[in-house]
């Protein structure tokens, strides 16, 4: 009698020894029965400390130029597929009722009419296409960039759907193939993965300002800290009347136009 | 009789118990060094070309989840220095691999084609042959 | 019971033989698809979301429409549902694994289909939609083998099966309403942004599912001898007839709210669909097409001479298609 309970109670101890170690092992790769953790210093940024948000100044937006959109999609190997259907485009001008369709259209000045309006990714403070994602392929940055993490995004276009400005492109195809003046500083994408402008977190990194910023012969653009009171977007925004696109949906956009 | 049962019983689930601790105490060990220095992640952290991140037998087996762990902190946490356990210091980046091996355009593809693995990093990223 | 599917006459095997000429069709089709990209579905960047969705859409209603037969047979012991319970259910069945397919082949990236198990992001819909879905179909599945099983033997069924059925009631509901959910949470896409969306896809669904049912029993019955019944077919129609009449409100509540308030964003759309919006009016024939055959049905199915079968057949038809395009 005593010996079969010893016998189940061996059995079921070294299971789960054996079921705890390897869930161990399995679960936290720095436990491994070989003993090769490499210590990694854990330096996570401070979430909701800095948040970019980048200020256009429309009056200064020259008739025809797109500097601003060439440099961008030069940096970031984006291809050119040159036809509508396909195009990816992270950066582009548009006319007034497009970038604003729910501000007033009547009487609207032939000026502001005729002048062009850039379109770009607003990274919401509090973004749809976030909320939809199913896989957390695009999420919500430390920093406020609305990141594309193109390693897990399945390609269901969900995020394109719940956008509601529009500034989301599919590969469609291979983008290699159109990609025609290629760099190698930064990757390219592949067939099947959404991508929009990343604020060019990548440049932000090595402290540069983002790719748009810094061709626009005019000035245009402002990018900096919204968080920081005295950066110089602020002290824009304070001195400015500026617009924002659908700001009734409530997603909290971190780009201002000056009208 | 039932001392010497009682004994061995408390033999057995003493020993599993320390088994167990042992298992446990081991799960949340990090590292030696607990404070970290503080670094600016603005600043481009320099590559020491003289050795690899860790020994050529773990990068060979591990360099998987190495690359995965690096894609993780790197994109989605913000965490992009990699300290080696020498101390020296590291992008979490593809560069700072190819920075290194530079030398030979077939890197990754002549251990990958004769084991047959076909990872899609170069769906992507630019490969030792696509880079000058 | 697998063996019952391998005996039968040459028109049989003729239809067989169509039906792998489809699939093998098609597994070509996405092949190409794989290889050069979505590009050949036509989309692109101002369409993303195509016949793939609508077809997924759709059939998810039908999927949820089998409650139509299980909640009067199962629950109020309806027993002219007798026969056309297990048809349903497998029926939901089919539609459900269709449904999850058009979900597959429309993903840029399937073999990262997992990610959506591995990273659960409990706010997105996608991810719940997967959840119900999937459960929604092991449940009918197991439940009407189960059910089906122990008829073939003769013996009354296990004990878990009903309430696994009595479960799947509730779920069905769910699965259409979190589909549904999809849509209308989206901040930007005025057409669906409203509370009346879920209401609207239950109400189509059923109709639409219900009329299915009425001719998918029709053509057992003229292929195979396997009648459900004449009171069984009438009882749906019914389901359907009213159902119907409540998509119809439902429709019509849409454009009063749109056409009445004058608000742009919610007028457009219904314009462009019905009426055409600065030249464009490629959905305009559809749309009152679907309509037009909707109320066809609904004016023969208030009509006492449904009972002619050929009658019901076709008019089941014009009630179906056009309660997909909707």
């Amino acid at each position: 009698m005593m010996n079969e309970q010893r016998r189940e109670f061996i059995k079921k101890t070294a299971l789960g020894v054996l079921v705890g170690l390897g869930a161990a092992s399995g679960l936290v790769p720095a436990f491994s029965l070989e003993k090769t953790v490499l210590p990694v210093w854990d330096e996570k940024p401070v979430p909701g400390k800095i948040r970019w948000g980048m200020l256009i100044d429309t009056r200064k937006c020259k008739e025809g130029c797109q500097q601003c959109a060439a440099a961008c999609h030069h940096a970031h190997n984006v291809p050119d597929f040159r036809n509508k259907k396909d195009e990816i485009k992270w950066l582009w001008q548009n006319p007034y009722q497009k970038v604003f369709p729910t501000a007033s259209q009547q009487f609207v000045s032939k000026e502001i009419q005729d002048r062009s309006y850039l379109a770009l990714c607003n990274h919401c403070a509090e973004s749809p296409c976030t909320k939809a994602c199913p896989t957390e392929a695009t999420f919500k940055r430390w920093d406020g960039i609305v990141a594309m993490d193109y390693h897990r995004c399945i390609g269901c276009r969900f995020c394109m759907a719940a956008c509601p400005y529009g500034s989301r492109s599919f590969n469609w195809q291979d983008p290699r193939t159109a990609i025609h003046d290629p760099v190698t500083t930064y990757p390219t994408r592949e067939q099947g993965v959404v991508e929009k402008c990343n604020f060019c977190s990548d440049r932000l990194v090595k402290g540069q300002q983002p790719a748009c910023t810094e061709a626009c012969p005019e000035q245009a653009l402002t990018f900096g800290d919204l968080n920081d009171p005295r950066s110089d977007i602020r002290l824009l925004l304070e001195a400015n009347e500026t617009m924002q696109r659908k700001p009734e949906l409530g997603t909290k956009p971190s780009v201002f136009y000056i009208i | 009789m039932e001392v010497m049962m009682m004994s061995k019983k408390l033999l057995w689930i003493f020993a599993v118990t320390a088994m167990m601790l042992f298992a446990v105490l081991n799960v949340f060990r990090k590292g030696e060094a607990e404070t970290p220095p503080p670094l600016s992640v603005h600043k481009s952290v320099a590559i020491d070309s003289s050795k690899c991140i860790a020994p050529a037998s773990f990068m060979r087996a591990n360099h998987m989840q190495v690359l995965y762990e690096w894609r993780n902190s790197s994109v989605r946490t913000g965490n992009r220095v990699y300290i080696a356990s020498n101390g020296s210091k590291y992008e979490k980046s593809l560069n700072t691999c190819l920075g290194c091996h530079s030398n030979n355009r077939l890197f990754c593809f002549n251990c990958h084609s004769y084991a047959n693995v076909k990872p899609k990093c170069w769906n992507c990223h630019l490969s030792p042959m696509e880079t000058p | 019971m697998i063996e019952k599917a391998l005996k039968g006459n040459r028109s049989y095997w003729i239809w067989i033989a169509f039906l792998i000429a489809v699939i093998a069709n098609g597994l070509s089709a996405y092949d190409q698809q794989r290889w050069f990209g979505l590009t050949v579905t036509g989309m692109g960047r101002d369409i993303s979301w195509g016949l793939y969705i609508a077809q997924f859409t759709f059939l998810v209603g039908v999927a949820a429409s089998a409650v139509m037969v299980v909640l009067p047979y199962y629950l109020h012991h309806q027993n002219e549902f007798a026969k056309t319970v297990i048809i349903g259910e497998f029926m939901a069945v089919s539609a459900t694994l269709m449904s999850m397919l058009f979900i597959l082949a429309d993903m840029g990236r399937p073999d990262r289909l997992l990610n959506i198990m591995l990273y659960p992001s409990p706010h997105s819909m996608v991810f719940w939609d997967l959840l119900v879905l999937s459960g929604y179909l092991l449940m009918n599945l197991v439940s009407s083998w189960a059910m089906l099983g122990a008829e073939r033997k003769g013996v009354p069924p296990k004990a878990w099966v009903k309430p696994l059925i009595y479960l799947s009631i509730p779920w069905a509901f769910s699965v259409h309403t979190v589909t549904a959910f999809l849509y209308a949470g989206m901040p930007g896409r005025h057409l669906w942004l409203t509370a009346v969306l879920a209401p609207r896809f239950l109400a189509s669904a059923f109709a639409a599912g219900t009329a299915l049912l009425i001719l998918v029993s029709l053509i057992l019955k003229r292929t195979t001898g396997f009648d459900t019944g004449n009171e069984a077919r009438t009882k749906l129609a019914v389901l359907a007839t009213y159902t119907g009449l409540a998509n119809f409100f439902f429709l019509g509540t849409e454009f009063f709210t749109a056409f009445y308030s004058n608000v742009p964003a919610h007028k457009e759309s219904l314009q462009y669909l019905f009426f055409g919006l600065e030249g464009k009016c490629q959905f305009v024939p559809l749309m009152w097409f679907s309509l037009i055959s909707r109320c066809g049905f609904h004016h023969r199915s208030s009509c006492p001479g449904i009972k002619k079968i050929n009658a019901m057949a076709c008019w089941c038809l014009f009630s179906s298609c056009p309660l997909h395009l909707d």
